[in-house]
């Protein structure tokens, strides 16, 4: 089995679920108490991915909200195999803040293996973004989920499907 | 430049207090080769010499770079926040961990609270916005509500008009009828105006009949008990018929009076007869009515499945502002606001709908109007079948050509006199009776070939006379005449039945056809 160890970052804008989502994917735990996240968290998990053989350790980057990114934000990107992108589904807006960010780091990264997670699907009652809107980010972003980080719904699924792109990409033949 | 080393001394008492330093230095595979300073507060507790750092010190990964690296506020899994510094001397790496909680702390809490702000900013603009599509909804809502009462006062002035019309359009001919019958009923009254009362009569009996018609007709529609009769029938005869009818009338008021079949239009379709009928009379005597000069044409075209039908004036026309208007019950255009019963319109549009069909109107005041009837209609397969109109003219045919015994059961008087009058004219024998009970023992009596019998009657009814007559045996035909709908279990004991008015043609070639 080929062990891999991949940096990844969780970017998006504020209060969107970021650091619940990493809580739920690490510790299999979601806290209801809102805290801003200052600077960058760091957690790590190993994946095991049965069908391509591999065993892929995620040190995962958990970066503070911001609607765009700066010189700040993009010193702690160095070196990231994949992104997360971050959105609430109960705020339209952050999608927005989703799309802005991947322009700007495809702008200095080229484009990485990434996932969108339009977080809080469990507050249906105030959930703005619709099926349309999922359907045109499946058009920009590697794979799209509608994730619960208080539920767990879909999170495990897509931080593994983004650990799969990473690995296919890394397991890649060079040309 | 070097600082003095007062100065060395001073900056690493003080700011070391603050910042507590941890130094290490690790190869480029992340082995440890030298660590200095309280680890404690930055979980490197267990680091030694030789250890993997990527271990403990996660953040590592991918940041080592031959030029100087600072990672501001990094917060590792042990709970501590580091500002890192990464230095590379020599292949080798020195990192410099300076301890940045209280720092993290303070910032965090400011943010947070600028966060949160925002939060409740975005939140009340989503509260905003659902105040704004709520008092949007509350407008339309309200629009809608002020639509709907001005439809009601409308549909109440419109009922008031309607009774004051009514009393009118009813007091008219009833005031006729009655004159007329008095003036018939007087001692020595010339026999032609013995005639002329009764042809007075009968013309306002017949505007009356049409009337109650017209408006119970509308009255089924609005309530949706109207249902369709599709049959094949010949379409040219309808409109044959209709010619006729309408010539005459248009050459009264000196109007010709055209009647263009297209060469595409089928001869044999299946539709409703008598409800295509009723349309286009309906549009064709208006078009008579308020035409004073010139013409009226009718003009048949059929194309990809539907009839139009055209009903073109030479009228006054109408205004657009009353297009819409003279298609609702008991309104009229302005040109002619005085005259008929205001139904035709309404009832021939909700007719077309119920065929599936529209109506439709062009016209400008001055300028004439024209009304096409679209229809979707199936043409039949049989288009060379010759077929009898519905409402064919009465002919002999239907008169006794052998010895049959009628027993006619009625209360009214009038309506008795009436019917014997015609069955006797047919060459029927005829036993009368003017309640239920007398009419069970006649027939027990006299056994006649077959009955007609009135529904409501004094004493029992007729519906219940029957009922006698069945289970005594009686087997042969009885025919109810009924004003009203006879339910299917009221049916039972009846061979068929007749609303009143019965068209005396359709019920004396029903006699004869269950008789001989």
């Amino acid at each position: 089995m080929t062990s891999i160890t991949s940096k990844v970052c969780v970017v998006g804008d504020f209060a969107v679920g970021k650091t619940s989502a990493v809580e739920r994917f690490v510790n299999n735990h979601f806290s209801d108490k809102y805290l801003t996240t200052v600077g960058v968290k760091i957690d790590t998990k190993e994946i095991l991915l049965p069908e391509q053989n591999v065993s892929i350790k995620l040190i995962i980057w958990d970066v503070a909200g911001a609607e765009e990114f700066g010189d700040k934000e993009f010193a702690y990107l160095r070196g990231a195999s994949g992104f997360v992108y971050v959105s609430d589904g109960t705020r339209l807006r952050t999608l927005d803040s989703a799309y802005k960010i991947r322009e700007q780091i495809e702008l200095r990264y080229n484009a990485q293996p990434n996932v969108l997670l339009l977080n809080k699907s469990d507050l249906a009652g105030t959930w703005q973004a619709k099926d349309d809107h999922v359907s045109s980010a499946s058009e920009k972003f590697g794979a799209v989920y509608k994730t619960s980080a208080k539920d767990g719904d879909e999170v495990d699924t897509a931080l593994t499907r983004l650990a799969e792109l990473i690995v296919a990409k890394d397991l890649q033949p060079v040309q | 430049m070097k600082f003095p080393p007062q100065v060395v001394e001073y900056l690493q008492e003080n700011f070391s207090a603050d910042t507590r330093p941890v130094c290490f230095q690790i190869d480029s595979k992340y082995n440890l080769i030298e660590i200095w300073g309280d680890t404690g507060w930055c979980g490197l507790d267990s680091a030694q010499v030789g250890s993997d750092m990527l271990e403990l010190a996660p953040y590592l990964f991918e940041s080592l770079d031959d030029t100087p690296n600072v990672i501001e506020f990094v917060s590792p899994p042990c709970g501590a926040v580091a500002h890192v510094h990464i230095i590379h001397c020599d292949n080798k790496y020195f990192v410099i961990l300076l301890d940045a909680k209280e720092e993290h702390d303070s910032i965090q809490v400011r943010q947070q609270s600028v966060n949160e702000l925002k939060l409740l900013h975005a939140s009340q603009q989503r509260l905003i916005g659902r105040q704004r599509d709520l008092i949007g909804e509350l407008v339309e809502t309200k629009a809608e509500l002020d639509h709907l009462r001005k439809e009601a006062e409308r549909s109440s002035d419109s009922k008031g008009q309607f009774i004051a019309m009514m009393s009118h359009e009813f007091r008219t001919p009833l005031a006729s009828i009655m004159n007329y019958a008095e003036l018939a009923s007087e001692p020595s009254v010339p026999e032609n105006t013995i005639h002329k009362s009764v042809e007075a009569i009968a013309r306002s009996a017949r505007h009356l009949n049409a009337l109650v018609e017209a408006v119970l007709d509308d009255a089924k529609l609005k309530a949706g008990q109207i249902e369709l009769s599709e049959a094949d029938f010949n379409l040219y005869e309808l409109l044959s018929d209709l010619s006729a009818m309408m010539a005459p009338m248009a050459a009264d008021k000196e109007l010709s009076f055209v009647c263009q079949i297209d060469d595409a239009v089928p001869k044999i379709i299946r539709s409703d007869e008598v409800r295509l009928r009723q349309i286009l009379i309906n549009l064709l005597g208006n078009a008579v009515k308020f035409t004073v000069e010139g013409g009226i044409q009718l003009i048949t075209t059929y194309a990809d499945g539907r009839l139009v039908s055209s009903i073109v004036d030479t009228g006054p026309g109408i205004s657009s502002e009353d297009q819409e208007r003279v298609f609702r019950a008991f309104e009229r255009g302005g040109a002619a606001s005085d005259t008929g019963a205001g139904l035709g319109l309404a009832i021939s549009l909700r007719l077309a709908h119920l065929m599936n069909g529209e109506i439709s109107i062009d016209s400008a005041l001055g300028y004439g109007c024209t009304v096409a009837v679209n229809l979707p209609i199936l043409v039949s397969a049989d288009d060379n079948s010759s077929q009898t109109s519905a409402l064919a003219a009465p002919s002999e045919n239907s008169y006794a050509t052998k010895p049959v015994s009628v027993l006619l059961c009625d209360d009214d008087e009038d309506m008795l006199a009436l019917t014997e009058h015609y069955l006797h004219r047919a060459g029927y024998g005829l036993i009368v009776s003017t309640s239920g009970d007398e009419a069970v023992l006649k027939v027990m009596a006299y056994d006649p070939d077959i009955v007609l019998m009135d529904c409501n009657l004094p004493g029992i009814s007729g519906i219940e006379a029957a009922t006698r007559l069945r289970k005594s045996g009686y087997t042969k035909p009885i025919i109810a005449l009924t004003a009203s709908k006879l339910s299917d279990s009221d049916q039972a004991c009846f061979t068929c039945y007749f609303r009143k008015p019965a068209p005396m043609q359709e019920l004396l070639t029903e006699i004869k056809l269950l008789t001989h």
